[in-house]
This record gives structure tokens, C-alpha cells and sequence, in this order.
């Protein structure tokens, strides 16, 4: 029994060395962070005009893999920003592979850095909510990024608040979010198809290829990323029917015309079910492939080799796609499709790119100088966006380009945060993508929730079993995969009910309404 | 009497507290300080905070994975899985190490060896790759045989009941070379006079197998099951998330602790609850190793954990 | 007595052994067969031109040929070079520190006389089942190690691994007491007796464990993921790793950049070159690794 005894003491001894270590890290960490916030919470607003006499040192953060001259083109750019503001900047990038992983943590050990990319799918609410951002004011942004102030439209600002509060400087860029689809013109023509313009030609040309093609998968799908909605919902579901979903990541959607906001689960309207028979009728007819759900193949490059027949995806994109064909597969005629023509377009939120400051930068008025010129400085934005006129690009007027002698060696990265008006445009992009674009401005709809941002933070439980049950549930559903819609569509419902689907939407609901009432 | 108190103990063993000084500091700098923030799972994580300011949010990081209806089905599905890895991969590699052991050509003992490494080095991302190529129904290399030979496809992504089997299947394919080393190293080390004596008695390869080879191999196999026993509720993120990815109709069969609570914090990216979802599964572990512990000890003393 | 002697060391000769070779050649075969396959899928996919595979699939006999995938990776053979040399130099210090100090820890654990054995082996195997996630870990790290941008943290974090001192201890473990306590009559101390007497013992499991330590480092680019941001200490499976994250990122970043596309990044057959260069190397070793799990020892010898 002594022994015994005596031999705990050791394991005491331990637990006891370990519990002084815990504590004195445990203080070091409780100080260090409550010293940082109170220094960093209080905006530097000295009176007089934004001091620049220090010369300073700045360091953004950037995501993306490193270009090769990226030294050569920010060394350029460290040149001008001497003479302009009396600062340098020092780029950090987070590759692509893993910056989801590091984004977080280099909040979490507040690592030295003044500026940072941002946008509601990298982290922005989420960083907001933890205090990683330092909170923006009109009286900073007036000051010391005027001209960003001056150019930026007010519904831009209101767009990038959370619970009333600005974090980021959005990029300002006229984006349309509508999809379209992505085409064989040269198996149209073969089998006599009428012009695709809505959702009944398209799978009279899905079918069509399908039953005539053999090796030829009709719709390129890829559910595989975790996706929660069919491609063609956002066509399909919400514009055709003026639905508009609040989040991405839940069910809940209002009408773009009701102004009171009522909201409603799109689930359980009848155009859902509706377009769950036009889903199962195109599944059943091999409109894709029954593995689409696990497709982990790159659809675009299926579609270059004309292993696929159409996709789905945003106008921007998709116009690459069409000049990228012309250059490398001559052969194969695409086009693009509005399946929805005459919905309502809605610009796509600024939020989508844009730059945050640190809570804890030494040099909060100095960072959004530098945003100030990224974003409107002709010659600032074009070397940062282009690289150097000659080596990756060339000018071609004032708003277009041509690829340099080596474009690759400055790209890949997202530089996109300080996209703006400035901004140029490849002279190979195609004209029809322009035209549609063109054509879609004047019909931009502008409606009171678009500045509407859902805070989450109640309901996080049900939000993220809402999510699985969509993965779940939803998507085979829509695919087609499960035979009986019926039954399908009243299981994914109950099984929301269960995850708490309505908690949420009462939550929403508060929430829309008092936005409105505002 | 002797006083062989605390301090004459340490005395005694000073040599070997020395030699295991360097481990436990190492495991209370890497493994004990970092450990406290567990507390993460019961905490609402705030900048502002860091990890020991954070407010107490009680049991609400736990919420999501009770609340979701599901809890129950992945922690089965991962033990079960982990529970049949554990007996279909080790009596392969078992079997394979002494079959190594008796193959009596040295070079065909070294390609074999070689070659049943190789799947080690594949990573799951190029496995999950691979196992589309060959699963997929429209173009997948099983369906153009069976076409080819007049039969009807089978839809592998889409029926939930072929799963368990392929994924021991596939689990035991990767681990084979890599753990019949531990055993090989374990038959190695065996006695050479032992297998002599047998052969005198007159015992025949069968028979010294499993009179001598295999009572040998238990230590080994004990402590490699044991070890295997405290990880039961972790399921193998890399290879369910890769094999299966978000092909829902799959899941009642193949969804596992890790990949549910992945997908349900993708977008949220909670700290605190994704801490609660691990600190579930340690607790769970915990309590299964200290009751399989326990009864090795009652078995025999010696060849427990601890 | 000496014709009855022959005749049973003769009778192993007998059919049961031509029995066991032939279940052994067959059950061995066919698993490698198996693993093999896929392997040479990946090799020959590596060198299969990447429209082939997007059109066809991975193939068993490359369709069209093409070294494409190879000279991307091999674009900057400085960089890639010093890659190699990272992970080389961090394999073989964290392998032999790490070897050192788990079987020294093993030893102490294994030895029967040691009273708090049993609670060293808890305090040790508790943290396989606890731990504080990543945040904690990576505040540790950088906030109080300063360890971030430094080789050591390659090197450090995978130094020891529980599960392998626990195997070792279990080797150790069935060494007969009798060697340590003629040596302890002898007068040889506790260190003496592990580094003189049991080590030479253990060959074959420190072999094996050697071996995981060495694979552990060689495909470690988690650690380098989160503490490694200077190009010259990466190693190679982080190198890779980031380079076909970036191949990949690319492509769509550049269209989100307003630029036609001019770039044909070979995705599916990098990959798969990737799995090549890595592997390459310790397939070249490994066979003189081989001699020691096979060599059979003789404890007796030593016993006597």
C-alpha cells in the first residue's frame, strides 16, 4: 500500500508540472490577445490630413499559389507605392491547395499582417463574427480611401455589413450571377434542334443526344463538391419562378416581387415538385450520367474531348470556355444558351471578392490607402491585375487586352479583390458572351433583401444538420437516382423538419422582417 | 524492514527515469499543453478570447451531432468498420507474413514483398480516383467487361449493400504490405532453436505454424489490436471522404463520424464544434480501451497496454 | 539414433512442405497481382498524354505516349532537387534521433523490474486518445515555440509516435529477463544494458520501426503545409502537393482574372506522376532494407 502511494506521487508531480506550464501559457495567451484587441479596436482618427511622413512597412495576404514574377511585378508596384503613399507592401500567399486550412489559423495566432482577401465563400462572415476584421467607418473610408468612397455605390457597402457593421472594402464590379448553359451548336444542327431558349428545348436537345449519341454523356453534372442544389436550380428553380434562396446553403427562399418578404422552404412549393418530374424524366432518359452524384471528373475537359454535351455555369466562365474551344477545338462548334430568358437578372453581390484589414494591423489608415489605389488607380490597378504591359500583357486601348509574351508567369492568384471598373478585358472573349451580358445589365433587378445577409450564429446547430440533409436527401433526389419522387420529396422534407428547418426560417423570418421594417 | 520509500525509488531508477526523460517532456510539449484545449468544445470560440477566454457555452457544440438524428448510425457504422478492418487486416497480415516467411526463394520473397507495399504509397485522392475509373456505370472498366461479355451492368455507385465489403476490401488492400512487416519483423525475431526442436519432434510445416509461429505472434498481435481498439471511433477521413465522397444515397451504409461532422461544419466552419465532435469520439475511445485493457490484464498481466 | 534423426529432419522435404510453398507461391501472387495493378495504372497513366486519359480513362498500356506530365513537374529542377534534399536530410535525422529515443523509452517501459511502468505506459497512450485539435496545436507551435519557417518543425513533431514505442516495448518485452540480470550480476548499468545488450537484440523490430519513422517523414506535407511558407524548406510531398493544388487553382483562377485561358495543365496524369516521383526513391532502397526483416536471429546465441 505504501509503494503504491508513493508511486502515485510521481504521476501527481507530473500532473502538477504540467497543470504550472498550462497555466502560465494559458495567462500568456488570455493577455496577449486582450492587449491586441484593445489596441486594435480603437480606429487611430488623429484630426488633421492622413499623416504619411512614417514610412511603413505593410503585409497583405493573399490566396492563390505564387507567381513566378511576382517579385518583379510587386517590386513595380513597391516603386510607385514609395512615391504615392510612403509605404511598401510585402505579399504573402496562401496557396490554393491549403488556404483553407491556414486562413483561419493565421487569424488564430494572429499572425503579423495588415491586409487580407476576403468574400463570403473565403471566410468573411465568419472571420467578421470571430473579430479577426477590423470594423471599417465611413469617417476612416472618407479619409483615407476617398476615391474608393466616391466610386463605390452605397448598395455595394450595405451588401458587405453583417448585423450592420462594414469588415471589407468589396470589389466594384458589375457581376451577373445568372447561369447559362454551354452547348454543341454543330449536334443541334445535326439533328434539326430548335434554338435552345428554354427549359422544354433544352431537354428536347439533352434527349435528343441521348437517344442518338452513343458515348456522349447529353449533361455534364458534378454534384461531387458538395454542392447542395441541382446545377440547373438556379435557371430551373429560383429565376424562373422569381424564387430567390436568402443562403446558398438553405432551403429557405421568398418571392423576388412579395415586399413584405415572407418566407417560405422551397421544397414544399409545387414548382419544386414540378421540376423534380422534369429532373427524373431527363435521369430516366440518360439526360447524364447515373453517377453523376460521384463524378469526379473536370467537365469542361470532358466537354473539349466532346465526351460531354452541355454544363451549366456562370456567363463569365463559360465565355472563357467558348474562346478557350475556338483556339484549341476547332472542331467541335459550342454555343451558349440563356435557358431562361426572360427572368429577372440579379447582379451578383459585392461580397464575392473584396479586401478585409486585420483587427490587430499597426496601419489600418495606410492598408486602406493602398486598397484606395489598387482599386482606383489606373496605373496601380493595372499593374497589380496585369502584371507589366509587354512581358504578360499588352494594352489594347483603355479597356482591353491582349496575353504578353509570358501571361502565365503572372496569374493564378486572387488578385480579384480590387477588381473595378478599371478592370480590362481579354480582346478574345467572345462577342456572343458579351452580348447576352450586354443584354442582361438593363434588366438587373434591384430589390430591398439583396442587401440582406443571414446571421447564422443562433441556429448554427440546425444549419449544419440542414446541410447534411440536403447532401443526403436532396441531391439523389434531384439527380434522379431515387425512383419514387414522392416518397423522396416527403422524406427530404420530414427529415428537414427534423434538422430543424423550421427554427431556421422563424429565426430568418425575425430577422428579414426587421431589416425591412428598417 | 526495508523503507523502499518514493525517494530510494528514485534512486533506484534514476537510469531509466533518465531514459525516459526526453519522451515525456516531448509528449507534454507536443501532446499534454496542446490537449487543454479541449476545452474548445465546450466554449463559443472568439478571437477576442483565444482559447481560455472564450465564453462557456455548455453542452451547445454537442448539439449538432445529437440533435441530428444521425448520431447513433455513424457511430456504428464507424465501429463496426473499424471492427471488421481490425479482423480482416490483420489476419491477412498475418497469413501473408508467415507465408513470406516459408517462401524458400529469396528473390520471389523480395518481389513479392515490394509489390504488396506498393498500394501504401498511393493516396487515397488517386485511390478514389482510380476506384472511379473502374465503379463508374457508363464508362467504368467492370461494366465494359461485363458488357462486353453480354451481362447486365451493375451500378456500383448507386447500390448501397456492395459498399461494406468493398471498403474492407479496399482497406485490406492498402494496408497488407505495410502491417505484414510488423508481423514479419515479429516472426523474425522467433527463436530459431524453437523451429529446430519441432522439426525433431517430427511436426510438420503445418503444424509448426501453428504450434509455435503463431503462439509466438500473439504478444504482437495483441498489442497491435489493442492499439487499434483505442482509435475504434475514429473513422478513416482520407478513405471514406475519398471512396464515397457526397453521394448521398450511400451513406445509411458508409457514412462514419468524420465524414458526417465534415460535411455538417463545412460551411461553418465551427471550431468549437467540430472539438466537441472529436472530444465525443475520445471519450467514447477511451472508455472502450480501458474495458479491452482491463480484460487482457485478468488474461494475462503482462500483455496489457498499461 | 543417428539414421532415425535424419529421417525426421528429412521428412520436412515431404509433401506438407511442397504443400505450404505451393499455397504460399499461389496466395502471395495473386495478392501482388493486385497491388500491383493499380500501380502500374498510375505509372503508365503518368505517362499517357491527358486527353487520352480524359477521353479513355486511366490505361494499363499508355495510348498515346507523352512525357508532358514529367516535364511540368520537373519545370524547375532546382526547386524540386531541393525538395528532395529537405525531405532526405529531415528522414534521416528524425529517423535515427526518433529511433534512438522510442526504443530508449521502450526499454525503460519493457523492463519488469521498473515499478511505475504501467504508469508511464498510461501517461503515454493518453494522448492517443485526447487531443486539443488543431488551433491549440498550431498556437504551440508558432505563438510559443517560434518554430514556424524552421526545419525543425519537420522534424520534431513525428520524432516520437506512441504506437510505435508501444510495438517496441512489446519486442522488447520477449527478451528473456535472464539477459538483463546476468549483465545487472556483471555490474553493467541500465544504459549500458539497452545500448549493448538489447539493442543488437531487437534488429529485426528496429528495422520495422526504423522503416515507419523513415515512411512517416518521407510522406509527411501536413506539418510543412501548416508551418512551411519559405520555398527552400519544403519538402517533397508538400511541393507536389502545392503544385498540383495551384496547377488546378489556376485554371480557374485565371478566368476569374478576365483572361482567356492559354494553359494546358495536365491535371489527371501529374497527378499520377507525382505518386511516381515520390515512391520512386524508396523503391530503390527498400530492397537493401529488406535483408533485415528477413535475417533470422538467434537469441540463444547470446543467451548462453
Amino acid at each position: 500500500m505504501n509503494h503504491k502511494k508513493k508511486s502515485s506521487l510521481i504521476m501527481l508531480m507530473l500532473v502538477l508540472l504540467l497543470s504550472m506550464v498550462l497555466t502560465a501559457c494559458g495567462g500568456n495567451s488570455g493577455n496577449k490577445n486582450t492587449t491586441n484587441n484593445s489596441a486594435s479596436n480603437t480606429p487611430k482618427s488623429d484630426s488633421g490630413s492622413s499623416d504619411t511622413s512614417q514610412e511603413v512597412k505593410l503585409k497583405m495576404v493573399l490566396l492563390g499559389g505564387k507567381p513566378i514574377d511576382s517579385d518583379l511585378v510587386f517590386s513595380e508596384l513597391n516603386k510607385k507605392l514609395k512615391e504615392k503613399i510612403n509605404a511598401t507592401v510585402e505579399v504573402q500567399f496562401l496557396d490554393w491547395s491549403d488556404w483553407g486550412q491556414k486562413y483561419p489559423l493565421i487569424f488564430a495566432a494572429d499572425e503579423d499582417f495588415d491586409l487580407i482577401y476576403t468574400s463570403n465563400w473565403a471566410f468573411y462572415t465568419d472571420q467578421a463574427v470571430k473579430g479577426g476584421f477590423l470594423e471599417l467607418n465611413e469617417d476612416m473610408l472618407k479619409k483615407y480611401a476617398p476615391q474608393t468612397w466616391g466610386n463605390m455605390p452605397q448598395v455595394s457597402w450595405d451588401q458587405a455589413k453583417i448585423n450592420n457593421k462594414l469588415y471589407m472594402v468589396p470589389n466594384n464590379n458589375l457581376e451577373v450571377i445568372n447561369k447559362v448553359v454551354l452547348y454543341r451548336e454543330d449536334l443541334r444542327t445535326k439533328y434539326n434542334l430548335p434554338e435552345i431558349n428554354s427549359k422544354e428545348t433544352y431537354a428536347n436537345y439533352l434527349k435528343t443526344i441521348a437517344a442518338n449519341e452513343k458515348g456522349i454523356t447529353p449533361f455534364g453534372a458534378k454534384a461531387a463538391d458538395g454542392w447542395k442544389w441541382h446545377e440547373l436550380d438556379q435557371t430551373l428553380l429560383e429565376e424562373n419562378n422569381n424564387f430567390r434562396l436568402i443562403d446558398k446553403r438553405l432551403p429557405t427562399a421568398f418571392k423576388l416581387d412579395d415586399a413584405t418578404g415572407k418566407l417560405f422552404n422551397i421544397y414544399e412549393t409545387p414548382e419544386f415538385k414540378d421540376l423534380l418530374g422534369y429532373y427524373k424524366d431527363l435521369a430516366d432518359n440518360g439526360g447524364w450520367s447515373k453517377n453523376a452524384v460521384t463524378n469526379k471528373n473536370d467537365i469542361w475537359q470532358d466537354m473539349k474531348v466532346g465526351k460531354v454535351a452541355s454544363y451549366a455555369h456562370g456567363l463569365g466562365t463559360v465565355g472563357f470556355n467558348l474562346a478557350e474551344a475556338r483556339r484549341d477545338t476547332p472542331d467541335l462548334e459550342f454555343a451558349i444558351a440563356d435557358i431562361a430568358p426572360d427572368s429577372k437578372k440579379i447582379a451578383a453581390i459585392s461580397t464575392q471578392n473584396g479586401m478585409a484589414i486585420h483587427s490587430t494591423s499597426k496601419n489600418p489608415e495606410r492598408s486602406l490607402m493602398l486598397l484606395d489605389l489598387l482599386q482606383n488607380d489606373k496605373e496601380i490597378h493595372d499593374l497589380t491585375m496585369y502584371g507589366i504591359a509587354g512581358t504578360h500583357y499588352n494594352p489594347e486601348g483603355e479597356d482591353k487586352f491582349t496575353a504578353g509574351t509570358s501571361p502565365g508567369n503572372y496569374t493564378g492568384f486572387a488578385n480579384w479583390g480590387w477588381n473595378s471598373k478599371l478592370n480590362r478585358q481579354d480582346v478574345a472573349y467572345p462577342k456572343e458572351a458579351d452580348d447576352i451580358f450586354n443584354g442582361w445589365e438593363p434588366k438587373v433587378f434591384h430589390f430591398p433583401l439583396e442587401t440582406f445577409v443571414f446571421d447564422d450564429s443562433k441556429v448554427k446547430t440546425e444549419v449544419a444538420n440542414i446541410g447534411n440533409v440536403m447532401v443526403r436527401y436532396g441531391i439523389p433526389l434531384e439527380y434522379g437516382i431515387i425512383n419514387d419522387i414522392d416518397k423522396g420529396l416527403t422524406d427530404l422534407i420530414a427529415q428537414l423538419k427534423a434538422a430543424g428547418i423550421e427554427k431556421v426560417q422563424q429565426e430568418m423570418q425575425t430577422q428579414v422582417d426587421a431589416f425591412l421594417a428598417n | 524492514m526495508k523503507r523502499s520509500g518514493f525517494w530510494s525509488d528514485l534512486v533506484k531508477y534514476r537510469t531509466l527515469l533518465l531514459m525516459l526523460l526526453p519522451a515525456v517532456l516531448f509528449f507534454i510539449v507536443f501532446a499534454y499543453i496542446p490537449m487543454t484545449g479541449v476545452v474548445l468544445a465546450f466554449k463559443q470560440y472568439t478571437y477576442d478570447g483565444g482559447i481560455f477566454g472564450s465564453p462557456w457555452n455548455g453542452l451547445d457544440n454537442f448539439r449538432f451531432f445529437f440533435e441530428s438524428g444521425q448520431a447513433w448510425q455513424v457511430t456504428r457504422n464507424t465501429a463496426l468498420y473499424n471492427i471488421a478492418f481490425i479482423i480482416v487486416n490483420n489476419v491477412l497480415q498475418i497469413a501473408v507474413a508467415i507465408l513470406l516467411f516459408e517462401v524458400a526463394n529469396k528473390w520471389f520473397r523480395k518481389i513479392f514483398q515490394t509489390m504488396l507495399f506498393l498500394p501504401y504509397f498511393i493516396s487515397w485522392v488517386v485511390v478514389g480516383a482510380i476506384a472511379y475509373n473502374l465503379f463508374s456505370y457508363d464508362f467504368g472498366m467492370i461494366n465494359v467487361v461485363l458488357t462486353t461479355f453480354g451481362m447486365d451492368k451493375i451500378d456500383i455507385y448507386n447500390t448501397a449493400e456492395y459498399w461494406p465489403v468493398l471498403l474492407v476490401i479496399v482497406s485490406a488492400w492498402k494496408a497488407v504490405g505495410y502491417g505484414s512487416i510488423m508481423y514479419l519483423a515479429a516472426i523474425t525475431g522467433i527463436d530459431t532453436e524453437m523451429y529446430e526442436a519441432a522439426e525433431i519432434d517430427g511436426a510438420n510445416v503445418f503444424q509448426r505454424i501453428f504450434k509455435i509461429t503463431l503462439p509466438n505472434l500473439y504478444p504482437t498481435i495483441i498489442i497491435l489490436v489493442l492499439l487499434a481498439i483505442g482509435n475504434i471511433f475514429r473513422g478513416d477521413f482520407g478513405m471514406f471522404y475519398n471512396m464515397v465522397g457526397n453521394n448521398g444515397l450511400l451513406f445509411a451504409n458508409t457514412d462514419v463520424i468524420d465524414t458526417f461532422v465534415f460535411r455538417a461544419l463545412t460551411s461553418s466552419n465551427d471550431i468549437g464544434m467540430s472539438s466537441a465532435a472529436g472530444f465525443y469520439q475520445s471519450v467514447l475511445g477511451f472508455v472502450t480501451i480501458l474495458f479491452a485493457n482491463y480484460a487482457v490484464r485478468k488474461y494475462d498481466k503482462d500483455r496489457a497496454l498499461f | 539414433m543417428s539414421a532415425q534423426l535424419t529421417s525426421k529432419v528429412a521428412k520436412p522435404e515431404g509433401s506438407d512442405k511442397r504443400l505450404l510453398q505451393i499455397i504460399g507461391y499461389l496466395f502471395l501472387a495473386l495478392i501482388s497481382l493486385f497491388c500491383l495493378v493499380p500501380f502500374i495504372l498510375v505509372l503508365s497513366s503518368s505517362l499517357t498524354e491527358e486527353s487520352s486519359i480524359i477521353e479513355q480513362g486511366y490505361q494499363l498500356i499508355p495510348a498515346v505516349f507523352s512525357l508532358e506530365a514529367y516535364k511540368l513537374l520537373f519545370e524547375f529542377p532546382g526547386q524540386l532537387l531541393k525538395a528532395y534534399a529537405v525531405t532526405i536530410s529531415v528522414t534521416a535525422v528524425g529517423t535515427f534521433v526518433g529511433l534512438l529515443l522510442t526504443s530508449m523509452t521502450a526499454y525503460a517501459l519493457a523492463r519488469r523490474d521498473f515499478k511505475w511502468r504501467n504508469k508511464f505506459s498510461f501517461f503515454f497512450f493518453f494522448t492517443t486518445l485526447f487531443s486539443g485539435g488543431l488551433v491549440p496545436w498550431y498556437l504551440m507551435v508558432v505563438n510559443y515555440l517560434h518554430l514556424k519557417d524552421t526545419l525543425l518543425i519537420l522534424v520534431l513533431p513525428l520524432l516520437m509516435n506512441v504506437f510505435y514505442i508501444i510495438v517496441m516495448k512489446s519486442f522488447m518485452a520477449g527478451i528473456p529477463d535472464a539477459i538483463t540480470e546476468s549483465a545487472k550480476i556483471d555490474g553493467a548499468g541500465d544504459f549500458r544494458i539497452y545500448l549493448r545488450l538489447i539493442l543488437p537484440l531487437c534488429k529485426p523490430a528496429l528495422a520495422t520501426i526504423g522503416l515507419f519513422i523513415a515512411l512517416g517523414y518521407w510522406n509527411d506535407w501536413y506539418n510543412a503545409m501548416l508551418f512551411i511558407t519559405k520555398q527552400d524548406l519544403m519538402p517533397l510531398q508538400y511541393y507536389l502537393y502545392k503544385m498540383l493544388g495551384n496547377m488546378d487553382g489556376m485554371r480557374k483562377a485565371m478566368i476569374s482574372s478576365g483572361a482567356v485561358v492559354d494553359l494546358q495543365i495536365p491535371t489527371e496524369s501529374l497527378k499520377m506522376a507525382m505518386t511516381v516521383v515520390a515512391i520512386g526513391p524508396i523503391l530503390l532502397v527498400y530492397p537493401f532494407i529488406q535483408r533485415f526483416f528477413v535475417q533470422g536471429l538467434t537469441v540463444g546465441a547470446v543467451k548462453g
